[in-house]
């Protein structure tokens, strides 16, 4: 066996189960780790006299830590599921900003197609635009049939033509110049810049990254609360130690730094897990997206509609944040406990 | 050592517990305390263990008084005092050694300047054997016997013993006792709270006598 699992405790019953797959299972160090990160290192194989003053593994204790792992995991799912919701709109904001359409209506002479390409040409000569793509009479027919169907009744119609006009995000024209300028050079051009459509999606994205921070508030009370009280109990469980240390001569301080010491490793430690498990969660969302979506062009409009479902790193990083917040709430609460009972004696 | 003046405790609005209590105890003193269940003991220890703070007098301990000393000065004066507890409160998930050590570990001495000293003091107390004993492996002797020595490993001048013979057979109760005597006439001064007469005929030392909440010293 590795010598990093040597000294980690597991202390998973499997009861009389017997079976290759049991044996397989209780010798993974896989479960010695998880088994380590909730009960610590074995007892047994400390340094005689270096016990820890606070019981390392006490039932309380372990209530607590389960406690606080799934407490910790929802708080990471949420503000990772909040921030991927923020980062998804932004990313749809910035697509639909970087787009503007001109729209071409027929013309009386039937020389529309001559009208599309004259106004293509003279856009692409404005500065701030990237790329102009004309869409064909088919192209615009398209976008029409879900509303009009597939007859040959769209052709006799006077369908305007679109011009899909794609800006430079970092230098973008002036559209009220490109306007005016259209306007007084060509009969029937129109801009539109997805101005509404604009005010309605912020309005949407704005409601989604709200609603997702309200959750986020309620989740966050209550881990805070969750394990305040966890905290609070495992404490009052300690209780005989505080007052055997009281006893013996201990300062305040001492007592409430071995406790502070205890309580910040069961925070970091079952924060760890929490964090570890959504960590788990969140990279695997796209693979299951993608078995959801079907794959092909189902899964490209899933994909436009839902987003990639991959978290960035600043994502990650705040599960760090959460386990930081769990951890010295869990060694606040244990001094603040401490310092409690200690006032009963005085 | 100790100075008790016209100390007086009541809990809560409840009736007065220990009335006027006067005395004054010596350095290298043996004391019983004793009186019927319920008369004041274990409340008189407590104030002397400046874990309660009575409602009128005055306590002076080492030459100190105790009222509104801040809690580090009163966790200093504790540690010039020992205490064994009638539960003996031995921590479960240390070993007897580490019980018995514990009052050194808390005051910051390293533990290469104890370890001889608190295995010594297990040998002399009996229990040279069992120091790597959890106490739920402990009899009741045992566990009494290491609660002692975690009261003595750090040379106090005041030891308090709480029915220290209550848990134990007679042939016990007699070598604890015996242990005291040792250990005052090693310069501790000792007080020891019992209501086994058997127990106080053993040794010719002077009696606190509490009753009806009052002290007579006999």
């Amino acid at each position: 066996m590795p010598r990093v699992w040597s000294y980690m405790r597991v202390d998973l019953k499997f009861g009389d189960i017997s079976g290759r797959w049991v044996d397989g299972l209780k010798t993974s160090p896989w479960l010695a780790l998880i088994g380590s990160l909730i009960n610590g290192p074995l007892r047994g194989k400390r340094r005689p006299g270096s016990a820890p003053i606070v019981q390392p593994a006490s039932v309380a204790g372990r209530a607590l830590t389960v406690v606080i792992a799934i407490m910790g995991f929802l708080a990471c799912l949420t503000s990772g599921a909040v921030f991927m919701v923020s980062q998804s709109a932004d990313e749809w904001f910035a697509d639909i900003s970087s787009e503007i359409t001109v729209q071409v209506s027929p013309a009386e002479d039937n020389e529309i197609e001559k009208k599309v390409t004259l106004v293509s040409l003279f856009l692409a000569k404005q500065s701030g635009i990237v790329k102009v793509s004309p869409l064909s009479e088919e192209e615009s027919g398209e976008l029409l049939e879900p509303w009009l169907g597939d007859s040959d009744a769209l052709s006799a119609l006077p369908v305007p033509r679109l011009i899909a006009i794609e800006i430079d995000r970092e230098s973008p024209p002036d559209l009220a110049v490109i306007r005016r300028s259209l306007e007084s050079n060509f009969r029937g051009v129109a801009v539109d810049d997805h101005r509404r459509w604009k005010t309605e999606l912020r309005t949407v994205t704005r409601s989604m990254v709200i609603g997702g921070f309200f959750v986020l508030v309620l989740v966050g009370a209550a881990t805070v609360a969750s394990i305040v009280s966890a905290t609070k109990s495992a404490m009052a469980s300690n209780r005989e130690i505080i007052e055997v240390l009281h006893f013996v001569g201990a300062r305040e301080r001492f007592i409430a730094h071995e406790f502070e010491k205890h309580f910040l490793t069961i925070g970091i430690r079952a924060g760890l897990v929490g964090a570890l498990g959504a960590t788990f969660v969140f990279l695997m969302l796209p693979v299951v997206m993608r078995i959801l979506s079907g794959g092909g062009l189902a899964a490209a409009e899933f994909k436009q509609f839902v987003g990639t479902a991959i978290l960035g790193w600043p994502g990650y990083l705040l599960f760090g944040v959460v386990v930081i917040v769990i951890a010295v709430l869990c060694m606040v609460t244990s001094r603040f406990g401490v310092y409690r009972i200690l006032k009963s004696y005085n | 050592m100790i100075r008790f003046d016209n100390v007086g405790l009541r809990y809560g609005l409840g009736p007065e517990v220990l009335k006027d209590v006067d005395f004054h105890l010596l350095p290298g003193s043996f004391h019983f305390l004793t009186g019927p269940s319920g008369a004041g003991k274990t409340s008189l220890l407590r104030m002397l263990f400046m874990s309660l703070k009575p409602t009128r007098g005055q306590i002076h301990l080492f030459g100190q008084y105790c009222a509104d000393l801040p809690s580090a000065e009163r966790a200093d004066l504790r540690r010039r005092i020992g205490i064994v507890f009638q539960d003996f409160r031995l921590l479960d998930h240390l070993t007897t050694w580490e019980n018995v050590a514990l009052p050194l570990r808390v005051f910051g001495n390293s533990e290469a300047s104890y370890r001889d000293d608190v295995t010594d003091l297990l040998k002399w107390v009996g229990l040279g054997d069992r120091m790597t004993a959890y106490p739920e492996v402990l009899s009741g002797g045992e566990k009494q016997r290491a609660a002692i020595a975690r009261a003595v490993i750090g040379k106090p001048e005041l030891l308090l013993a709480d029915e220290p013979t209550g848990n134990v057979d007679p042939n016990m109760a007699n070598r604890l006792l015996r242990l005291f005597i040792e250990l005052n006439r090693l310069g501790t001064s000792v007080i020891i709270a019992t209501h086994d007469f058997q127990l106080m005929e053993q040794c010719d030392a002077p009696r606190l006598v509490l009753h009806e909440g009052r002290l007579e010293i006999r």
